[in-house]
């Protein structure tokens, strides 16, 4: 372990690290911008749920190198192309639990809140998502926590990441670039897992502190598809 | 038999769910532990089986202390059943019944047999073996429970609120269910419940707890009712227990006139004559109510007039005499506008009727309540 | 030209099917580097699983595991080991298992640990052995999860395996490694190509077992809810 490479190429950690950064988040925050309407009405209009989730599970099971690759001839070799990817990824994680998280609220809420006079639109924002929200914030944090793994496999299509220190450390025989890079990949997941989580706690001051994280879509979900 | 003795059970952080029990339950009887939440029956009821051990006494089961059994033995020689059924939902409802008798050894087909012997027992259709729980209702899943702890024949059976769970009918449905297996069947049975009225109608002796596991009164119901041990017994027991205890007294002593009963082929003028406040119209023939006439409304029909064709007040039930209680008889007679109580025959034919004085003296003479009154301090 | 012209042309040229490192040679393989794997998980992951939901220890490990093993990158690991320890088969066999076990464990925990209670309790109650319990009532019950365990674990060891290659493991991965390596879009679109499809076929092919598989009343129920 060669310690004193990372202090003369810090630049050089710094902009993949950034980089991958990027590439982790941008396409979870896309995910969940788009899994939003969806899963609002995945969760209003039922029968539109499982064959949603059929073409879900169809896409989540596309392994991340094959979907980079099947994107190149329409974005070429860019970070379009990753964050194009990691976000259909990223969807097919936060898509069910928006779902979950909304048919989670108790049907008592719902129906106090309509009985109250909220119109559906201002039930939906101020009543039903807020306490979506753990649900929803579990399946954005595995969703930033994959892309930021999975970014890394977009080095071999050259889009740069924190994956560059193993490609280089395996082509120079180099063991610390690939021990840092592991670290900063791992360490980089674990921060913006934290930074959630605290989120979470900011958006819920209700809450009761669960001891355990759901930090998957209810298998059940799962099953309802076709498939 | 199984005896608890000096049974206490206390919880790591204090709580002390049962508090040194002492109590007899007899064979081939119905003992129904009631009491409010958190007074320790279920934690009682758990230890027969072993699903919860005392911290301190023993509990012994036919004179064995059942620490000294292995548990998964001991509970294959116990039928069990809950209020939420606990049936396997991965199998059909004879494979379910067949549960523990295949866990003994049974061929599967021999224990599917004994499965629809029990659905028959237990009231319900054969058709629904092949079924899976989450088909049947409430109910029938409650009745497939049962038939599943009895499935392979214990002499015990432990029942944990198991009606509570569905609605008033069907309760009572149930309810009566279990009265007629455990007069054929006898076994020891043990039920645990909430519902004070539950506890009446199905036990042949009720232990009452207090709150924080302690008994209160251990009594046949009837005996809860005219003597209840002290104040929290007397208000759990509630406050129309004199009325409810008359459920056991049977009707039979209950003197009936037959003084105001005419048949409708009899005339105003016979009305008048019998110079009773209120006649009782009876059909011609079968004899059966028809209802109560004001004979101060008479005075304006024609006399030759018959009693069938006058408009009848109704009366509300009739009282089935050798069947009924002096509860129902009382009961009629509050409902009659005439405040007599109707008494019938098995076929519905009239044979007298009872005033407010003469159900006075049936109520008093039932039981020695005199001598009992005179007892109390 | 479009990704699926480029794998089209490349999959229809008969050369491709013959000759050493072929269409079917290196499916076949990928097909033995992901089975294995997944069957060494399996074993390791279900009765680990199974254990933890029935007795409820280390379930706040599982937990733990559960949100960790998604941060590991698996080209990381990989290239890790191939540095070590050259190319041998535990080089890449033994990522792939310790990769894989999470998800099927994972799974099986919740699968067990989620049987409804009262069905636990009665079958306590009716004189069932511990290891009765677990095998006639409770993992029965679980298998709707256990097997999406084994499902998510198996797509992901066919993912896995392709990437594996650029560490030098033959399979799928190849055509697209060694595609990339001379700049020929063709073996990097049709290995691709063939890798989604195997991806799909063992989605169906859970789909079919799990129809197989989970009694009939639990799948009935499901849809019933």
């Amino acid at each position: 372990m060669m310690w004193s490479w990372i202090p003369s190429n810090g630049s050089l950690i710094w902009n993949l690290t950034w980089e991958n950064a990027k590439l982790g988040v941008l396409p979870a925050l896309i995910g969940l911008v788009i899994s939003l309407p969806l899963g609002v009405i995945a969760a209003r209009w039922r029968w539109f749920y499982p064959p949603l989730l059929t073409v879900i599970n169809i896409l989540y099971a596309i392994p991340s190198l094959a979907l980079f690759i099947a994107l190149i001839p329409a974005f070429g070799l860019t970070d379009t192309t990753v964050i194009i990817a990691l976000t259909v990824f990223s969807l097919c994680v936060i898509l069910p639990n928006v779902v979950a998280g909304l048919r989670g609220v108790p049907a008592a809420v719902t129906q106090a809140a309509t009985a109250m006079g909220y119109g559906p639109f201002r039930r939906l924002v101020t009543v039903e998502l807020p306490l979506a929200v753990p649900v929803i914030l579990a399946g954005l944090r595995v969703g930033v926590v994959a892309s930021i793994s999975l970014a890394s496999v977009g080095q071999l299509i050259g889009v740069s990441s924190l994956g560059y220190l193993f490609i280089d450390g395996l082509q120079r025989s180099f063991p610390t670039e690939i021990y840092v890079g592991l670290v900063l990949v791992i360490a980089l997941a674990l921060a913006c897992d934290l930074i959630l989580v605290a989120v979470r706690r900011a958006l819920t001051p209700w809450a009761v502190r669960p001891r355990r994280e759901r930090a998957r879509p209810r298998p059940q979900q799962l099953e309802e598809a076709a498939i | 038999m199984i005896t608890f003795q000096a049974v206490t059970k206390r919880y790591p952080d204090g709580t002390v769910a049962v508090d040194g029990l002492n109590l007899e339950v007899p064979e081939g009887k119905t003992m129904v532990l009631v009491g409010p939440s958190g007074c320790g029956k279920t934690t009682s009821l758990r230890m027969i089986n072993r699903l919860v051990e005392p911290t301190e006494g023993a509990i012994f089961l036919d004179g064995t202390d059942i620490r000294d059994r292995n548990p998964a033995q001991l509970r294959r020689g116990i039928g069990y059943v809950i209020q939420q059924t606990g049936l396997f939902p991965h199998r059909t409802v004879e494979d379910n019944i067949g549960t523990v008798p295949v866990l003994n050894g049974w061929p599967r087909k021999k224990a599917r047999d004994r499965a629809r012997e029990l659905l028959t027992l237990v009231g319900l259709d054969q058709e629904l073996a092949r079924r899976y729980p989450h088909q049947l209702s409430g109910g029938q899943q409650q009745r497939v429970g049962v038939a599943r702890a009895l499935a392979a024949d214990p002499p015990v059976l432990l029942m944990d609120e198991p009606f509570s769970a569905v609605d008033p009918v069907v309760r009572a449905s149930l309810q009566d269910q279990l009265l007629s297996l455990q007069a054929e069947l006898r076994k020891t049975v043990v039920l645990v419940t909430h519902d004070i009225e539950e506890a009446i109608k199905v036990g042949d002796v009720v232990a009452l707890f207090r709150p924080h596991g302690k008994l209160a009164q251990v009594a046949p119901p009837e005996e809860l009712l005219a003597a209840p041990a002290d104040d929290y017994v007397a208000s759990f027991v509630g406050f129309d227990r004199g009325i409810r205890r008359l459920g056991f007294i049977a009707a039979e002593g209950l003197a009936l006139g037959t003084g105001p009963v005419l048949p409708a082929d009899a005339t105003v003028a016979q009305a008048m004559a019998s110079a009773e406040p209120w006649i009782l119209v009876t059909q011609t023939g079968s004899g059966s109510p028809r209802g109560w006439v004001d004979t101060a409304d008479l005075a304006v029909i024609p006399d030759g007039t018959p009693l069938g064709q006058l408009d009848t007040k109704g009366f509300g039930h009739a009282f089935t005499v050798g069947a009924d209680s002096l509860r129902a008889a009382l009961d009629a007679a509050v409902l009659s506008p005439a405040g007599q109580a109707i008494g019938v025959d098995g076929d519905g034919r009239v044979l007298g009727v009872a005033t407010f004085d003469q159900l006075r003296a049936a109520i008093q003479a039932g039981e020695g309540w005199q001598a009992r009154q005179k007892a109390r301090p | 030209m479009s990704f699926f012209s480029w794998a089209w042309d490349w999959v229809t040229t008969d050369a491709n099917w013959h000759g050493s490192g072929s269409i079917p040679q290196q499916l076949v393989a990928h097909l033995g580097y992901s089975a294995l794997p997944l069957l060494i998980a399996a074993l390791i992951g279900v009765p680990v699983g199974v254990l933890i939901g029935h007795t409820g220890r280390g379930a706040v490990t599982v937990v733990n595991v559960a949100n960790a093993w998604r941060a590991i990158p698996t080209l990381g690991l990989l290239i890790l080991l191939a540095v070590f320890l050259g190319f041998s088969p535990i080089t890449w066999l033994l990522p792939l298992v310790v990769l894989a076990i999470p998800p099927i464990l994972v799974n099986a925990y919740e699968g067990i640990a989620g049987v409804d209670p009262s069905i636990k309790d009665a079958a306590k109650g009716m004189g069932m052995t511990p290891w009765q319990q677990v095998t006639r009532v409770e993992v029965p019950n679980a298998l709707p999860l256990i097997l999406v365990g084994l499902r998510t674990a198996a797509i992901f060891v066919v993912a896995t395996a392709t990437i594996a290659a650029y560490i030098g493991l033959g399979g799928l991965g190849r055509f697209i490694i060694d595609g990339l390596a001379s700049d020929q879009y063709g073996p990097v679109a049709g290995g691709a190509l063939l890798v989604v499809i195997l991806a799909v076929l063992v989605l169906a092919l859970f789909a079919g077992l799990s129809r197989l598989v989970i009694p009939a009343g639990l799948r009935k129920q499901a849809k019933t809810e």
